[in-house]
């Protein structure tokens, strides 16, 4: 089947082979300098974004991504060659006590690449949070409109009206039984299939990633795109950056090859997200460019706990849009903070996912995976960073200097996840569910909200205990107008260093409390704009 | 500050250490490794295919088929897609997972220091006694004062990697209702 799927136009694909700049960093045999006008680290939701905006600007940029450059007739819908391939650490990445599984986007099209195309503006409730409380400026609802509508005519962000799949339908369900507000959730997609892959790259060009739009769009406009290669290090003079240090990944892309790449910039911009850009700060061990320790702290993850109900219909998770229903009734009902509010969504349940995200061994998880294709799954996303307690995580440098992220989930935030555990039976019991699992090590799997509600009262809320998941990290080089309190400036500009930026998720001084992505285009946009402006007078 | 529970931490992570250094003697007790169907192998030796080869099918229990013949290639696939796996994770993920393997082979030492720590088995052709020692890892305390976290760590990268390998494989689909990936065109 695999072999026809060159019938849909690959257009990314012709366009290089039609002279848009690509090297493959793999590929180098000697030590490579190139200059540019500016850099930029990563080629997800801020790179991409920013790439296009620079170069239709005029100016020259070299993107330098550490995944591969995969398109769309290389996605096959096959999960063990997705997730080496298109995921940091092959999908495993994991916080530092392992209490946290990560998934993180590692393509050129960064997560915008593998996410599940969940389009969110930052809720305004967000934005209020950093304009009163962290003394953000610029950031109000009526300052960010025209940038969200920037990205969602960009990336083509619109409301899903394909009816959802069993899945998400049964989080509509139960919700409504329950008198909870639910919502469905708009999509970067176009001419989409429904098919149910978007985590294993987009076989179709219908996920309108920075992939198959802005990349593209800095590529017509002359940018150069250089993949396999792991930004290191920046060099500084004066206090300022006079050169980027890349190392070429080897082929499969585990490994740094030895090839080194300079680039000489006048200007760097960090987008290789809220783990590889401060890593990159980090490595570079210069005073001016983390004054105050701030680089990597307030590291924030959307914490995810997950329920998994039998249903007595077939479910078949695993195809039609992934998530395209979600209820944000805990997060509204809780936004005193008193306790913390979390957003209820669903996954993909395509079969290794699942198997692997399910605890145990033997006859009782076979038994489950035998039951799989009625099988529902919600996951709670907790708002982390909105509480004193909720301080988040910290970036950290490992032996090889490869990033760890040091995440101790607070108990006010795991008062959250049991309240989660039970807010997700209840819907699915409501949804007609005849049992509920908790995803706990000690838990079982239940055939009453009685029975459930009991559990989950007494289950030990520990890490490695509770599965805990997140897809989105944000956080750790925090934008704000203090210099003494923040590492980026409101516009996304280093507050010591004048020619660095920093336009990804790393900059938000709390969680979204959505999904990401638009966030990060719709500040990305803001920043490039006012950063083209100053370059190119 | 090096408390009394790190004390005990750290001397209790140097003794698995130790463990994994002293494994370069091999057991005679190690299972042979299965044919690996032509694979070339980069991470996983005889010895720790020879353990997966006893593992898998206790991790996988009714999910693995029932015709000897099925399961047995099965078996040698997971294994197969363990390597893979494995091959293509960092460097430091990769020594993780060696320092795992050298606890599982050292089922040598007679002495009961080894089995109090880790409880691996002393045989590996004792399904009950794999099953037990599997759970004694999955319900490790991950806050241990002795092992700390390191067992419960283990158990999850085992059943993890297994559970990946078996239910990527188009093999699996029929047992676990998956029709595979759509077809396009």
């Amino acid at each position: 089947m695999h072999e026809k799927q060159n019938e849909i136009r690959d257009f990314v694909a012709e366009g290089f082979q039609q002279g848009w700049k690509h090297l493959d960093a793999s590929s180098l045999s000697s030590d490579k300098t190139l200059e540019t006008d500016v850099v930029i680290i990563g080629s997800g939701a801020g790179g991409g974004s920013a790439a296009e905006i620079l170069a239709e600007a005029g100016l020259h940029v070299i993107i330098v991504e550490e995944g591969p450059l995969q398109t769309s007739k290389d996605f096959h819908m096959k999960e063990d060659e997705a997730y080496p391939k298109l995921y940091q650490e092959s999908g495993g990445r994991q916080t530092k006590d392992r209490g946290i599984k990560i998934f993180q986007g590692r393509m050129v099209g960064g997560g915008t690449g593998i996410n599940w195309t969940t389009s969110f503006r930052t809720p305004a409730t967000t934005l209020k949070y950093w304009a009163e409380e962290m003394g953000l400026k610029g950031f109000s609802e009526n300052e960010m409109r025209p940038w969200f509508e920037w990205a969602e005519k960009r990336y083509k962000i619109q409301k899903w009206t394909v009816p959802p799949n069993a899945n998400n339908s049964a989080l509509e369900k139960g919700c409504g039984k329950l008198g909870i507000s639910w919502g469905k959730i708009s999509r970067n997609v176009t001419g989409c299939l429904n098919l149910g892959y978007c985590g294993t790259g987009c076989p179709v060009n219908a996920k309108q990633s920075t992939l198959v739009t802005t990349i593209p769009g800095a590529l017509k406009a002359g940018a150069m795109l250089i993949s396999k290669a792991r930004a290191e290090a920046f060099v500084l003079k004066k206090g300022v950056i006079t050169e980027l240090k890349c190392r070429a990944m080897t082929s499969r892309g585990n490994a740094p090859s030895g090839q080194l790449i300079t680039i000489k910039a006048r200007h760097y911009v960090l987008a290789a997200g809220a783990i590889g850009s401060p890593a990159i700060l980090l490595r570079s061990g210069e005073k001016s460019l983390n004054p105050h320790g701030l680089v990597g702290t307030r590291t924030f993850l959307h914490p995810v706990n997950v329920s998994g109900a039998i249903m007595p219909f077939p479910v078949k998770g695993e195809y039609g849009a992934p998530q395209t229903s979600y209820s944000d009734h805990y997060v509204e009902t809780r936004l005193d903070n008193k306790k913390p509010g979390f957003k209820l969504e669903c996954p993909p349940l395509q079969p290794m996912l699942m198997a692997t995200a399910l605890d145990g061994h033997g006859k009782i998880h076979a038994e489950i995976m035998k039951q799989r294709p009625n099988l529902q799954v919600l996951i709670a996303l907790q708002r982390d960073g909105f509480h004193p307690e909720s301080t988040g995580g910290q970036v950290y440098l490992k032996s090889d200097g490869t990033p760890g992220l040091d995440y101790q989930v607070s108990r006010y935030i795991w008062e959250g996840i049991r309240d989660a555990f039970l807010a997700m039976a209840e819907i699915q019991f409501a949804a007609g569910a005849k049992m509920v699992a908790p995803v706990h090590r000690d838990a079982g799997i239940y055939g009453s909200i009685k029975e459930v509600k009991q559990v989950i009262a007494e289950l030990p809320m520990e890490i490695l205990k509770a599965r805990l998941f997140s897809a989105h990290v944000m956080g750790g080089c925090p934008m704000g107008e203090d210099s003494a309190k923040s590492v980026v400036n409101s516009n996304g500009l280093h507050h010591e260093v004048g020619n660095l930026s920093v336009f990804d998720g790393s900059v938000f001084p709390t969680s979204i409390a959505a999904n990401p992505m638009e966030s990060i285009f719709a500040t990305t946009a803001k920043f490039a704009t006012d950063l083209a402006k100053g370059m190119v007078n | 500050m090096l408390t009394r529970r790190k004390l005990f931490k750290q001397s209790a992570v140097s003794a698995i250490t130790m463990l994994a250094l002293e494994s370069c003697y091999s057991s005679p007790e190690i299972p042979p490794a299965p044919d690996g169907l032509g694979h070339n192998f980069e991470f996983l030796t005889p010895a720790d295919r020879g353990i997966l080869s006893k593992l898998t099918p206790v991790i996988l229990a009714e999910g693995l088929p029932t015709i000897t013949e099925q399961k047995a290639l099965a078996i040698r696939e997971i294994i197969v897609g363990w390597d893979i796996a494995v091959s293509g994770l960092p460097p430091l993920t990769q020594a993780e997972i060696r320092k795992l393997f050298s606890v599982l082979d050292s089922n040598f030492i007679l002495s009961l220091t080894p089995r109090l720590l880790t409880g691996v088995p002393d045989a590996w052709d004792n399904t009950k006694e794999i099953d037990e020692f599997l759970n004694n890892w999955r319900f490790s305390d991950p806050q241990s004062l002795v092992t700390g976290n390191e067992l419960r760590v283990g158990y999850m990268g085992m059943v993890e990697l297994t559970m990946a390998s078996w239910y990527a494989n188009p093999r699996s689909w029929d047992f676990c209702g998956y029709a595979g990936p759509p077809v396009l065109w």
